[in-house]
Order: structure tokens, then sequence, then C-alpha cells
């Protein structure tokens, strides 16, 4: 539609003032009632009394309300429910997050969870995707002011406090998708070193004994422990540390089984 | 007399420097200075997974986010041979429209208090946290969206979006009306803005000027309608066209392009209506997931196995056309990234519309071009 300019001198410029200033008292008597804002920190979007008091009409179509919940905010982490998977830290595009050890692991296989640096991080909310427990998530939670950037850093115990605090988390979650790829064994490279099976954080490789073949004449074995990798794939997370760890790269992202 | 007007300067609305050499009141001479906002996001994102780098999409124009993510995606696309379902793509065209609307008031505002009006700015910042309120509501931001993926987008919309954004769309269009009274209704806002920084129809070919500049000075060339990209050729709306080619041309076709705007979303709202489904394409490739999980040797696998691309796009972003350029050439990531940014061209023909004018006519002027540095720069 061409929207042509109206005639450069209206007929009575006085009334052409009085137009947008009736508008603006308009607004002024409205904003008596209640005004457009949100009285930060007297009021907050997340206060369910706030939410009541707030309608509709006011100037907020939808601003308050449950829909909030779905703000990426600060992470919420359940050290109980870590896997130290590690994908979170591996999907991080602002490498922000650092698998550090917290307490609670045995020695030979330390527990680690994500560090994250607020300094650094960009809100994109990849990790709570990649999480494949659903321990690491985003809430509501956006008050993050300093005068120490050291506080910016915080570590899994601060997380868990966020998860202690039950603020309202992001609900939306992603699905894996149905057919999703598996982890593979290319059998004939495998030493049966047992690194993906000590590593695997949902325990879900078991090392089975491989029939040791008998060396023909002339032919030598490979030196090696005959023992193989099995991978229980409804327990799988699919988080590629085997993959990381096999020394041998005989660990390949193969179609689903 | 040479000035500097900026980089800290309320009338650059960003980082960027204009230099003005004046004689007296008139501008005589200018010589626009960019790139104080670079960050090498073409040459970040040739490091980045192909979905990561929507994160740098949103941080490249600040004010229309999730039009770049649009832009980008597209590109990604169609170097990577993914089809998305058709939910997907009337969602992104939800979106895209909302921010185009959001992007227009974000500008009104900016724009009107470069004229020194204190009122429609705060009603425009008010109105446009109504259109965030929403993207927040299943994107999950308010700023930098994160949401779309190659292949579709991350989620679909949570129930009752529709219902609540036709409410948003009614009670947007009684607020349009009152943008018009107060400013195409107060004679101020008319002596002061007409005949103001003209950029006739040749001088714009001439120059590459797109977007809003290039349809007020009467030509008719908007890419949803010329080179239909994701679902514009099934919405019916109209192309805003004034014929002035000045402030008040500019200002005009924004107005009715928000209203056109809120035309297309009735559409697309009625149409998710119907038509629930899927948002993520069947079948995509492991590595293309947001769990980027450790390769292994599929990495060199990659490389070798995944069909090479490229993918082109172009979509008519709120400030003009903005192209994407990605090439696939195997691996997880892109091998080059290449954006045309339409503000930037703009800017580049400013000394055509800003010689001649006094020197309290540059705010209202460049505030008409509708200048974000974050994509001038990239």
């Amino acid at each position: 539609m061409a929207a042509s300019t109206e005639p450069k001198e209206g007929p009575n410029a006085a009334f052409l003032i009085v137009k947008p200033m009736a508008t603006a008292a308009r607004q002024f008597v409205k904003s008596l009632v209640r005004p457009s804002t949100i009285v930060y920190p007297f009021e907050r979007l997340e206060d369910p009394s706030f939410r009541e008091e707030v309608k509709v009409e006011s100037g907020h179509p939808i601003g308050v309300g449950p829909i909030w919940d779905n703000y990426r905010g600060v992470h919420a982490l359940n050290i109980a429910t870590c896997i130290s998977c590690n994908l979170c830290a591996f999907s991080c595009p602002d490498l922000c997050i650092e698998m550090v050890t917290v307490p609670g692991g045995d020695p030979k296989h330390p527990k680690k969870c994500p560090q994250i640096d607020y300094g650094k991080c960009s809100y994109c909310g990849f990790c709570s995707d990649a999480c494949p427990e659903g321990c690491l998530s985003m809430t509501t939670r956006y008050e993050l002011s300093t005068p120490n950037r050291s506080e910016m850093i915080y570590s899994p115990q601060k997380l868990h406090e966020v998860f202690e605090r039950k603020l309202p988390m992001n609900p939306i979650r992603l699905e894996r998708p149905e057919n999703e790829d598996a982890i593979r064994l290319d059998a004939p490279l495998c030493i049966g070193c047992n690194a993906c099976s000590r590593d695997c954080p949902t325990s879900c490789i078991t090392m089975v004994d491989t029939p040791k073949p008998t060396a023909k004449p002339g032919e030598k074995l490979p030196r090696r422990i005959w023992k193989e990798p099995v991978i229980n794939d409804s327990d799988c997370v699919r988080c590629g540390t085997c993959i990381s760890v096999c020394p041998k790269e005989c660990l390949f992202w193969g179609t689903h089984p | 007399m040479w000035i500097n007007m900026g980089p800290q300067h309320p009338m650059t609305h960003g980082l960027w420097n204009l230099r003005v050499k004046i004689e007296g009141e008139i501008v005589k001479e200018i010589d626009p200075e960019m790139g104080f906002l670079h960050r090498g996001i073409e040459k970040i994102s040739e490091d980045r997974h192909y979905n990561e780098v929507i994160t740098l999409m949103d941080r490249t124009c600040y004010v229309a986010g999730i039009a770049w993510e649009h832009l980008y995606i597209q590109a990604a696309e169609q170097a990577l041979h993914v089809t998305p379902p058709a939910r997907a793509l009337w969602i992104r065209v939800l979106c895209e429209e909302m921010q185009r609307i959001a992007s227009h008031v974000m500008w009104y505002a900016a724009f009107v208090q470069d004229l020194g009006l204190m009122s429609p700015f705060l009603y425009g910042m008010r109105d446009r946290d109504l259109l965030l309120d929403h993207f927040q509501s299943f994107t999950g931001g308010r700023l930098t969206y994160e949401y779309m993926r190659v292949g579709g987008v991350r989620n679909d919309l949570p129930p009752g979006t529709t219902d609540r954004m036709r409410k948003t769309l009614d009670w947007l269009m009684d607020r349009f009306v009152e943008y018009d009274r107060l400013c195409m209704g107060s004679e101020i806002f008319r002596k002061r803005c007409d005949d103001l920084g003209v950029l006739k129809a040749n001088d714009c070919i001439a120059y590459g000027v797109t977007g809003p500049m290039l349809r007020s000075a009467g030509v008719r060339r908007d890419l949803r309608k010329d080179r239909p990209y994701a679902i514009y050729d099934q919405v019916d709306f109209d192309m805003a066209i004034a014929d002035s080619a000045d402030v008040t041309g500019r200002y005009l076709v924004r107005m009715e392009e928000m209203r056109q705007s809120v035309r297309i979303l009735r559409q697309v709202v009625d149409w998710l209506d119907k038509h629930p489904g899927p948002v993520m394409a069947p079948n995509l490739p492991r590595w293309l997931g947001a769990p980027y999980a450790p390769v292994g040797r599929e990495g060199y696998l990659l490389k070798r196995n995944y069909p090479k691309g490229v993918g082109l796009s172009a979509i008519e972003e709120p400030h003009g056309e903005a192209n994407a350029y990605v090439v696939n050439e195997g691996g997880e990531h892109p091998y080059r990234v290449k954006f045309r940014s339409p503000v930037y061209v703009n800017l580049s023909a400013a000394h055509k519309y800003l010689v001649g004018y006094h020197v309290a006519d540059i705010p209202p002027i460049m505030g008409s071009v509708d200048v974000c540095v974050g994509e001038v720069d990239r």
C-alpha cells in the first residue's frame, strides 16, 4: 500500500499540536492507575504474588506469568545426579565451562562437575540442551552483579546452591532423536586396554573375554589383552568419553542398531 | 572546520564516528568512520560448529538478532543440503516479522528522541517489550535468542502462544495509531522532517541502498515480494512505499511496514494453529545436533564423506537486504562465512543525504537511516 505524504501545511496548526498532547495526556492518566514499568527491586517478575497482582490489561499482555520460567538465566546444577560426562563443557561455544573435581568420587575415578565462568558465559543454553541427565538446567535467576571479578566464577557447589533454591527452571527440554547414532567397535583394532570401560560415566561398558585365536605357523598374534568392550546402548548417553580415551581409535560413531 | 560526531555521541546510536566539515551551519563534507565495534564474527564463525554460529548471529545485530539467525540458517541449510519441515519455516517467519516490528518500534523510539521528543521514546520502548516477552516465552531470551538450528528450530511454541499473540497484535495496532497521532499529527514534527535528507531513487540504486530507505524513494523493491524466501509467497501482504525520499517518507514506510507485519503475523498464527507437526528435520547427521560429543575418527570421515556445498541466502532484514554466504568444504565447521550488511551500504551513501543540510539536521537524518553498528562492523 502506498503511504503518501499528507499536505504539509495543515488546515489548523493549533489543532495539530493538540493531537499529540492529548495522546500523551491519556497515557499519563493511565500511568496513574498502574505504571508500565516494574518497580524493581521492590517488585520482581519471578515473585508469585506480583504475578497475580499485575493483570493483562495494564500493558503487560504476557510479560508476567509462568512463561517467565523459560528464561535462560544462571544455571542450576544437581551434583548428585551429575555423571561427569563432560558434554556441557564440550558443547560450550565460549569455553566457559571447566570440569573440576568435587568430593564424593572414588580416588581412582574422581567425580568432575562443571564450573561456570559467568564473565564469559553467553547464556546460549547449549550446555543444558546437551546434558543427558537433566542435572544442568537454566533458571530464572538473573542477578549477577558483583564488585569482584572472581565471584563471577561459579563453582559446582555454588551452582548446587542455586539448584537448592528451587527456582523455576526452563521447562522446554530437547528430546533426543529416536534413531540416535551409537558407539560401535572396530574389533580387530581393539587391544582390550579397558580405558573405555574405566572412564565411562554411566558404566555401560563391560569388558568380556574374547577367545584367543590359535596362531598359525609363522604368524604372530598381536600383543594384547583378550577382552573386548560391550556397550549397553540403552544406558549409553552418547557422551563420547570412550571415543576420546581410546588409544587405538577403534571406537567410532555408527548408525543406530 | 571539521568536527567529530562520535564515537561517543547521542546521534550515533552505537559506536562509530561521523566527521563533519562545516561552514557556519551548513554541512560541506562528511567522512563516516566505522570499525570500532569490529569483532571478527566472520572469522570466528570458521572455528565454530554450524549451530554455534547462531550465538554470534544474535550479537551481529542486537536489535534484529533473530532476523540474522534466519539469514545465516538459510544459507547454512543450503550448504549442508538440509530441508527443514514446513512448521519450522512458518515459525521462523513468525520470529522474523515479530523482530521487524520490535526493531522498527525501537527505531521509532530512538529516532523520535533524536528530535527531542521524550514521551514517544518511552511508549516505543514499552511496546517493544511486549514482543520481547513473546520471544522469551518460546526462545528463553529477550535479546539473544539462540533459537534456530540447522534443520529447524530448537523447540515448538508453548501452548497458548498464538492466542496471546493475537491479543498483542490487537494491542499493537492501537499503539500504531497513537504513534501516528504523536508524529504525523504534530506540525512541529512535519516541519522538522519534511524535505530533509533527500536521497533520490537513482542515487539509492547507484549506491546499493536498500530497505525502507530505498522504498521511501518510490522504488518497489522488497525481497519478500521479489524473491520470496521461506513461506513469504504464501502470505498476503503489501509492500510499503512512499514517494517523498525524505525523513518523513522513511517514517511512513516503517510505520506501514509494521502494519503489514501485523497482517502477516495474523496469517502465520492462523496457519500455526491449524498445522501441528515436527519442528526439526528428521535424520540429521549426529554431528549437526546440539551435544557436540568428541567425534573421534569420524572427524576424518566427515571431511571425506559429507557432500560439500555452498549456501547463499538473502532476506529482507528490518534495515534492508542482508546476504549470507556459507561454504561447506566438509567437516563440522563452515569453511567460510560472509555477510552483507545493509546498514553498512546505507551509511556509505551518507554524503549524498547529509551534505548541504544544517548541523542540527544530522541527528534526525541519521536517525531515519536506522543505524545498527553491530551489523555494520560485524
